[in-house]
């Protein structure tokens, strides 16, 4: 071979070994701009608008119901995250597909390195428009007039949520570039995420709630309402998606054919980071309970997130006067009417409370939330109303899983728990005497005997222990009966006498007139 | 010189592809003939680093291509055109050129350049725009040979690169060869003879591994001289006596 | 080449000599669409679903969550049939005779077949909501429409049909949806969803079969 006589030409300058930026950035535009991810995107909004929004509009309009199945049970990241990794293991699998591993090996940027950027256009892709899709359907509620704040830290969990989607996909494909990559992908994506609903359903507490479709201690009437969301789990959450995400993608630059020893040491420890911190964000949860607003982990929680919203209260006009959050206005009209018999039954009495004010429901442990009592405290006694934990608010829908709420069973629920707060009972059932009591004041302000046993037990906690329910027999009826049928003076006035002891407990059966 | 082999060997199994092969080039080009399974796509591959030699001694541009770093930096300087080009359909042909000029670390800012000059050379500038699935075989190819230009490489490695190309494209590739073979060494492995008649300064002829001949052109034609073989053109019918001497 | 006359050569022999014609045929086809794969597949969803009903892999939410995990399972195995379907060969493969409908047909009722033995299989021994019967309806349905999925948006995408009715039934579940169409809603012995989900694979079959998967060289994908 002959010397060439051709002038030499400049040898390339050295340079770092660290990619160029620039170069990087320009790799990953080429892949968004052709990337295949859009070609799922009509069948994912098909699914979105059927799995997460259609349900939504059967809530009331408030944002903690209408994003509780979509948000709260994880169902947005159901309708993309399968289908983002069936198509991200698609993409994955492109150099074993169309043969340009040959192509890709003999440049000097590492195949990791390329294929981070293929993937980082995917998931551009992915998170845009799931991005773009909640946004849609947030409008469409502010359209509808849905009331609160969103729950913008449920959003930022899906969109990490479809990131790791992505890269777990992804890395399917790169490591195994079968026809069959995609399918698995999508399929076992989609099973992770419904056994993932069965497992800690109903915790409170402990690992399980790291998983995206548990809505413990998440959403409730007054998150957002009257007290922001927490946002500790929401953090917990997303370290554990991105921990996951990276894990797969360092798990992507381990085979040989992924670069040079060196490169394969610095994804070994990508994936050890990953695994880090998805450890990290489990060992987190662990410690996690349920406080008052919701799910406080507290290494994560910042004190600023438990102060109450501030709001201007709607109030009633004369009289006993009911004031509650602006998102409750429907309500107010509804919760003077059903108060207004049983304050009248108890007017001039010693410690009748002469106004109502809604206080914020508070998460505990009986399914999340609560059928909370209400309280009389202070001086002058002013009722304190949870309208948030009450699940029959009248309405077509209500705050109630069942689809109509008649206002009837409404009035009779409020005033119930106002006679429970009134006599002192707490959150049980009260003493014999209390319960007695609590019937002749319930017969008196228009809510028959017969009507009792079912209406109270079917409040939980403060049912009466003693008569079944449908049957208004026994000691505490006959009892009640009986001080029901004192002339309204005579009762009156022996309540006067007797409701300091009433309260404290001191009463018994044989004790009332 | 800018390739030096030395009793390189590839083994797939129990097949040795290439046994034994030694050759020095510098700039200028060099033709690689043989039939089919004589090694020349292995050999090919070694010298694009792609594939580990299974013993024997290498050094490309000056490097050793065993080395990490200085595998890179042999990369960083190679051009290579597979026989079997894979491609992304979706892709343009300028962002497939330029996705490898990228690939081959090339200083972002001359990268439009570049990309563009390459796609010119190819004569593909008037469907720089068109999705690479829309291409012919002989289109497609040369992108191929596009990407494998793009980076002005001091090394560059064709497999078959005038597979689907008309005879006004080969003409024209030819001339491209002469005019990189000045300042490069570039190794073209054909079928073609008349490619190689008409592009190449020396020619390897390989056969079952290892190399059978190796000279000029006119030094393959004359072993045919007289010879009786089969062929139709000189130098087809040198190949055919030197593939007759190298069986027999 | 020479101007002496030839003789012929002779005829290289059958990699199986003693297997017929179209049994190699039928071997190279099943070969190409990686099938022996896909069965392998198939069956070890098949230890998935007897894994969840021996341990009681329940999703939580009453009756009708109770069908999910099974769905799940015939879900994948109806995705995997449906790549199956994709083709490596292209135009050349198309310019063939007469038997490539044959064989597109004889390998989706075969390993459409496979798969439900398979599936059952795993489903015996424990409580299948439905038992084979409701299998049998639920997977041939789900296979249909994968393979309607491949013949439209190509082979490899087939796997997007099963998964997104996968998910449509599952919000229909849960909203109590009683229509023919949503079969996995229905009762094992129900008519109605029996003939949907016949008629749906009966449909899917007839696409591949005559139509084959679209052609992913000119395909939506630049993947």
């Amino acid at each position: 071979m002959t010397t060439a006589t051709a002038p030499a030409r400049p040898a390339p300058t050295s340079r770092r070994r660290v990619p160029t930026p620039p170069s990087m950035l320009r790799l990953w535009r080429i892949e968004l701009r052709r990337s295949p991810m859009p070609l799922i995107l009509p069948l994912i909004a098909l699914l979105f608008w059927f799995d997460s929004y259609r349900p939504s509009t059967s809530q009331a309009l408030v944002y903690p119901l209408v994003t509780f199945w979509n948000m709260g049970q994880g169902h947005t990241i159901i309708d993309f995250g399968p289908f983002v990794a069936g198509m991200a293991a698609w993409i994955g699998s492109r150099d074993g597909r169309r043969g340009t591993a040959d192509l890709l090996t003999a440049t000097p940027r590492p195949r990791w390195v390329a294929q981070l950027a293929t993937w980082a256009a995917t998931a551009t892709w992915a998170v845009l428009a799931y991005l773009v899709f909640i946004g849609v359907m947030f409008a469409v509620y502010a359209h509808r007039g849905v009331l609160g704040e969103p729950p913008w830290w449920w959003v930022a969990v899906g969109a990490i949520a479809v990131v790791t989607f992505s890269a777990g996909g992804f890395t399917v494909g790169v490591l195994f570039p079968s026809r069959f990559a995609a399918p698995l992908a999508a399929f076992g994506g989609f099973l992770a995420l419904m056994l993932s609903s069965q497992t800690g359903f109903r915790d409170t507490s402990g690992w399980a709630l790291i998983l995206p479709t548990n809505s413990n201690g998440n959403f409730q009437p007054d998150s957002g309402l009257l007290y922001p969301y927490l946002p500790d789990l929401p953090i917990a959450r997303m370290m554990f998606f991105a921990g996951i995400a990276v894990v797969a993608l360092g798990l992507a630059g381990l085979p040989v054919a992924a670069g040079g020893g060196r490169l394969r040491v610095v994804a070994a420890a990508v994936t050890a980071v990953g695994l880090a911190a998805t450890g990290t964000a489990v060992g987190l949860v662990s410690t996690a309970r349920l406080g008052p607003h919701g799910i406080v982990i507290a290494a994560l929680h910042d004190a600023a997130s438990d102060k109450l919203t501030v709001y201007i209260p709607v109030c009633t006009g004369a009289g006993f006067r009911v004031c509650v959050n602006p998102t409750y206005k429907r309500y107010l009209t509804d919760t003077a009417a059903a108060l207004a018999p049983v304050t009248h039954e108890v007017a001039g009495l010693p410690g009748t409370p002469v106004r109502a004010v809604q206080v914020p429901a508070v998460y505990n442990n009986s399914d999340g939330q609560g059928g909370q009592a209400m309280t009389i405290a202070g001086d002058p006694p002013v009722l304190s109303v949870p309208l948030g934990a009450y699940n029959f608010l009248p309405g077509p829908t209500g705050f109630s899983s069942i689809s109509i709420t008649p206002v009837g069973v409404f009035d009779q629920s409020v005033r119930a728990l106002f006679i429970q707060a009134y006599v002192d009972a707490g959150s049980g059932p009260g003493t014999p005497a209390q319960q007695a009591v609590q019937a002749a004041l319930l017969q008196g302000a228009g809510v028959p005997f017969a009507a009792q046993p079912g209406l109270l037990s079917g409040l939980g906690p403060m049912g009466p222990m003693g008569p079944r329910p449908g049957q208004a027999t026994g000691r505490v009826y006959a009892a009640g009966r009986r001080l029901a049928a004192l002339p309204a003076g005579t009762r009156h006035a022996w309540l006067a006498a007797h409701l300091a002891a009433l309260r404290a407990g001191h009463l018994t059966l044989e004790q009332l007139p | 010189m800018n390739v030096e082999l030395s009793e390189l060997v590839r083994r797939f199994g129990r097949t040795q592809a290439v046994a034994g092969v030694s050759l020095r080039a510098g700039p200028g080009v060099f033709g690689l003939l043989g039939p089919n399974g004589a090694g020349k796509t292995s050999l090919l591959r070694m010298m694009a680093t792609v594939l580990a030699p299974s013993s024997g001694h290498m050094e490309l541009l000056g490097r050793d291509p065993g080395e990490h770093a200085q595998r890179r930096e042999i990369r960083r300087r190679l051009g290579y055109l597979p026989q079997n080009l894979g491609y992304y359909p979706g892709f343009t042909v300028t962002e497939f050129v330029e996705y490898f000029a990228l690939l081959k670390d090339m200083p972002p800012g001359q990268v439009p350049r570049a990309v563009a000059t390459a796609v010119e050379r190819v004569g593909l500038g008037d469907r720089r725009r068109s999705k690479l699935k829309s291409l012919s075989g002989g289109m497609l190819r040369r992108v191929g040979i596009a990407q494998a230009i793009v980076n002005d490489p001091e090394l560059l490695l064709l497999d078959e690169p005038t597979a689907g190309l008309d005879p006004e494209q080969r003409m024209g590739f030819r001339a491209l060869l002469r005019e990189m073979g000045e300042r490069a060494t570039v190794m073209v492995s054909t079928h073609l003879v008349e490619d190689v008649g008409a592009a190449c300064t020396e020619v390897a002829l390989m056969n079952q591994g290892s190399v059978v001949f190796y000279g000029t052109p006119g030094e393959l034609t004359a072993r045919g001289e007289g010879s009786g073989a089969a062929g139709d053109a000189p130098l087809e019918r040198g190949y055919s006596a030197v593939l007759a001497e190298a069986r027999s | 080449m020479t101007t002496t006359a030839t003789h012929p050569s002779p005829a290289a022999p059958a990699a199986l000599p003693w297997m017929s014609a179209g049994a190699r045929l039928t071997r190279l086809y099943l070969l190409s669409r990686r099938v022996p794969a896909a069965a392998g597949l198939v069956a070890a969803l098949g230890c998935l679903l007897w894994a969840a009903l021996q341990w009681h892999w329940n999703i939580a939410g009453g009756a009708a969550a109770q069908l999910v995990i099974p769905l799940i399972v015939e879900t994948g195995a109806a995705a995997i049939i449906a790549v199956t379907s994709h083709g490596p060969f292209g135009e050349a493969e198309r310019a063939t005779g007469r038997w490539l409908p044959w064989l597109r047909l004889g390998t989706a009722l075969a390993l459409a077949a496979v798969a439900f033995g398979l599936l059952a299989a795993g489903g015996a021994g424990g409580y299948l909501p439905g038992g084979s019967l409701a299998l049998l309806r639920n997977f041939g349905g789900m296979t249909g429409i994968g393979l309607l999925a491949a013949a439209v948006l190509g082979g490899s995408f087939g796997w997007t049909g099963p998964m997104g009715y996968l998910l449509i039934t599952e919000g229909a579940l849960a909203g109590g949806w009683t229509t023919p169409w949503i079969w996995p809603g229905r009762p094992a012995g129900d008519l109605g969803g029996a003939l949907c989900a016949a008629a749906v694979f009966a449909a899917g079959l007839a696409a591949v079969t005559l139509l084959g998967t679209r052609r992913e060289d000119r395909g939506p994908a630049s993947g």
